[in-house]
């Protein structure tokens, strides 16, 4: 492979991989707080994405786009935690779980409803649309601003987590959360937040995301599968883990379409077994 | 835990294990019966290193258990329960074509286990219409339907009345002398009861080792309850 | 009256239904029944597996559409043509990989375990989709499945001929289930469900019994895939996608989770209501996501639960 060829494949891979963050990082949040598997998670970066488009179309501004996604994906986890995962806390572990399940095929149909099934793609906004000279190599800003962001978004979630006294509950997970409730914290509203919290960055990715990824019916349900690979390799309630499993899989799903295009889609999943079978908790898995 | 070293004696005297709370008794149960892998050192059952042999295949060797937390199948009845556990060791097991009903000598020995402990006459009920007493009674009864060679009783009096726990006592002194008995015990009446020999554990070491009265007058085990004002 | 009696009652309506009234009836009935037939295969291999043994899977539509697109690729290509020969390759076939998968998959524990089933489904699909596309036409399916010559005086071209042929089959199934339920063994397997820890504790090699019920939940999904194959003429990629493994939970759920009816009711309840939606809007997936949550919400027993503790209610003498 050529060098300026190797240099794009791994900066691609980068990209994809800050966008399988900024999809995973809310359901590995989730996972690792309350030990719900959010099968709508896919959802909320789809619909997020779509929402982002129309008003994109409407307005005309990339930013408010950006931040249309990230609220839409907010608002739809506000409605799942309050209204169907309240309910369900504590029960055995298939029905929040099969509440998602279903909560991602009315999502998924509305989406077909308003938005029809023809694929979208985004433009990037006009600010990024030219690309960096890299020495020779030209590179798309836009794609650097996703690498960018996706650090940035790590940055603040890394910091909520380890430096903020709600980021210790999170830490704690739900074990402690009779000890922190005597601590005098809302623990129904820190369930609330960080559902919000880890729906919003869907949201947004799901929009920042849809130049790379398009927007279409289906989506969904492929980026819930790469969503769930993640947390299930990273490791639960890691967000270090997360990243570095997301850069990862991100770097082998793009060298695996360049490389064995055949069986370019096995390479993340033949990943998710091997190491499922060598460390059954995952890479950094803290909680088994 | 730190430094344990110990053996039973088979059919030898029966231990009672005492200490105050966080000593670290049950955690010793769950290294001998596998459920906690030691950091070190090993555990031998019938002279064989069984340190990385899994729990159920120690079981299978003749080690017994019950559990401080009455740890039941809350979905089935109280003979459904026995049978469960005299069917572990039948080779019936893994039999799929006849119903459990059928198997007649799996019945007959449950039912003699259930005469004996009083509960053949509520051998239909769910677990959870029990009293706290009765449960334990199958708590127990669980572990012998295996006929264990060995058998950790961990608090099988715990949260039981006094009356309860003497007949409860007086039942477990009843078993027969070549089951080997170690049991976990917080009420000191029922220890001093069944004891014939008596290991004190605290702060995860072994505190005190040998016959109940010895133990008993040990000036350091009296200081160690001291503050828990448990009577000795 | 006894409860027994009212069962046997029940069975004997049931019975006459099934034999004699629903071959007579129009056409859309024969289909439906047929449908919900194959479908309660489906849904009991999955409650075998989740209802009884208590390891949520996502990954059954696996098992369903493998033993489906074996059937179809053997039949039509004409590699084989004796229907038996071909569903004991494809249910021995289907064996094999729940096998094979199965070890790594039930040394986890259960969210790994709905996971992994889920990751395992999906590359399944990917590998028929796009790896064994010159076998499986990829997204277009494998049409023009012709019936099954059975090498009896009966045609299974007839839907009425074919619907026996099914109430057969699911009789068979339902009848090794019970079986299985009512042995050591199944009773083992309801222990390992609701106190795994005792069950090891009791002497149980839990791995293996988790392992064994995983292989059978296959062998009969695989089984109602070839039914299915057979019955459809055409098998497409969504037979082996995870979102049919979630509507074996639904059906399941819905029917009530580890009762041995509960398959057939929630099997029933599905079929229906999504012919009946669907006659009115193609949003089923949306109206499917809102029964469901409705069902999870208020009906956690599932139908066979309501049932019980109806029977309950009027039976309070039993403790």
């Amino acid at each position: 492979m050529e060098l300026s060829v190797a240099v794009t494949q791994l900066l691609n891979g980068i990209a994809l991989g800050m966008l399988l963050f900024l999809l995973a990082a809310g359901l590995s949040l989730m996972f690792g707080l309350m030990g719900i598997v959010n099968l709508a998670h896919g959802s909320y970066f789809m619909v997020g994405g779509y929402v982002g488009l129309s008003v994109l179309d409407g307005t005309g501004s990339f930013t408010a786009a950006v931040l249309a996604g990230g609220g839409s994906g907010a608002f739809l986890g506000f409605l799942t935690e309050r209204f169907l995962m309240r309910r369900v806390y504590g029960l055995r572990h298939h029905e929040p779980i099969l509440l998602t399940f279903a909560l991602s095929l009315i999502l998924s149909d509305l989406s077909l409803f308003l938005w029809t099934g023809i694929p979208r793609w985004v433009e990037p906004p006009s600010f990024l649309a030219f690309s960096i000279d890299m020495g020779g190599i030209f590179y798309p800003a836009y794609r650097f601003a996703i690498i960018v962001t996706g650090i940035m978004v790590f940055g603040v979630l890394y910091w909520f987590q380890e430096k903020t006294r709600w980021g210790a509950i999170v830490r704690a997970g739900v074990e402690d959360k009779e000890m922190a409730t005597g601590l005098g914290i809302n623990i129904p509203m820190v369930f609330t937040l960080v559902f919000c919290l880890g729906a919003f960055i869907a949201g947004f990715g799901g929009f920042v995301g849809s130049p790379i990824l398009g927007l279409h019916i289906g989506l969904d349900f492929e980026v819930i599968m790469l969503a769930l690979a993640v947390v299930v390799v990273g490791g639960i309630g890691s967000l270090p883990g997360c990243i570095t499993t997301c850069l990862l899989l991100g770097l082998a799903d793009t060298f695996g379409k360049v490389l064995w295009q055949k069986y370019a889609s096995l390479t993340i999943y033949v990943i998710v077994v091997i190491v499922l079978l060598v460390k059954p908790t995952g890479l950094f898995g803290k909680k088994g | 835990m730190r430094d344990i070293s110990f053996a039973l004696e088979q059919g030898g005297p029966r231990v009672v294990i005492i200490g105050p709370n966080g000593a670290g008794k049950t955690t010793l149960f769950n290294i001998i019966t596998g459920e906690l892998s030691p950091s070190s050192g090993k555990v031998y059952l019938f002279s064989r290193d069984v340190t990385k042999m899994q729990c159920h295949r120690r079981t299978y060797l003749g080690l017994g258990r019950t559990f401080q937390i009455v740890d039941l199948f809350p979905n089935f009845t109280v003979m459904e329960n026995t049978l469960l556990a005299f069917q572990a060791h039948d080779t019936s097991c893994f039999h799929m074509i006849r119903p459990l009903s059928s198997y007649k000598s799996i019945h007959d020995r449950a039912r003699a286990l259930l005469e004996r402990f009083g509960l053949w006459e509520k051998r239909d009920f769910p677990i959870n219409a029990l009293s706290h007493g009765e449960m334990r009674h199958v708590e127990l009864i669980l572990g012998l339907a295996m006929e264990p060679k060995v058998l950790l009783l961990d608090e099988p009096t715990a949260g039981l009345t006094s009356s309860e726990s003497q007949e409860l006592a007086s039942l477990i002194q009843k078993l027969r002398r070549d089951i080997t008995l170690a049991m976990i015990e917080h009420d000191m009446k029922v220890a001093f009861a069944l004891a014939e020999r008596m290991i004190v554990l605290h702060d995860g070491e072994i505190l005190a080792d040998g016959e109940p009265e010895t133990i008993r007058a040990n000036s350091k085990v009296r200081e160690v309850y001291l503050g828990e004002r448990i009577k000795l | 009256m006894t409860a027994r009696s009212w069962r046997l009652i029940a069975y004997i309506v049931l019975g006459i239904v099934l034999i004699f009234l629903i071959p007579h009836s129009p056409r859309y009935v024969q289909t439906l029944a047929i449908s919900i037939i194959i479908y309660s295969i489906y849904v009991s291999s999955a409650n075998l597996l989740t209802g009884y043994t208590g390891l949520v899977s996502l990954g059954q539509a696996m098992f369903w559409g493998s033993g489906a697109y074996l059937a179809a690729i053997l039949t039509t290509r004409g590699i084989l043509h004796n229907f038996y020969l071909i569903f004991l390759i494809s249910i021995l076939s289907v064996m094999l990989i729940g096998a094979a998968f199965g070890a790594l998959a039930v040394r986890t524990k259960k969210l790994y375990f709905m996971i992994l089933t889920f990751a395992f489904g999906h590359v399944v699909w990917s590998v028929a989709m796009y790896s064994l596309q010159n076998l499986t036409y990829g997204f277009n399916g494998i049409r023009d499945i012709l019936r099954p010559d059975l090498g009896l005086p009966w045609s299974m071209e007839s839907n009425v001929n074919f619907y026996y042929l099914a109430l057969a089959v699911a009789a068979l199934c339902f009848f090794i289930l019970s079986l299985i339920i009512h042995s050591p063994f199944g009773h083992a397997l309801v222990g390992i469900r609701d106190n795994e820890h005792r069950m090891i504790a009791l002497g149980y090699n839990t791995f293996l019994y988790k392992y064994l019920s995983y292989i059978l939940s296959a062998i009969i999904a695989g089984a109602g895939g070839v039914l299915f194959a057979y019955f459809n003429c055409y098998v497409n990629p969504s037979e082996l996608h995870w979102v049919w493994s979630g509507e074996a939970l639904m059906m399941m759920f819905i029917g009530g989770i580890g009762t041995f009816w509960g398959p057939v009711l929630g099997a029933l309840v599905f079929t229906g209501l999504r012919y009946w939606v669907s006659a009115y809007t193609r949003f089923w997936f949306g109206a499917e996501g809102v029964i469901f949550i409705l069902v999870v919400l208020f009906f956690r027993g599932g139908i066979a639960g309501f049932l019980m503790d109806l029977q309950r209610r009027v039976n309070p003498s039993k403790p």
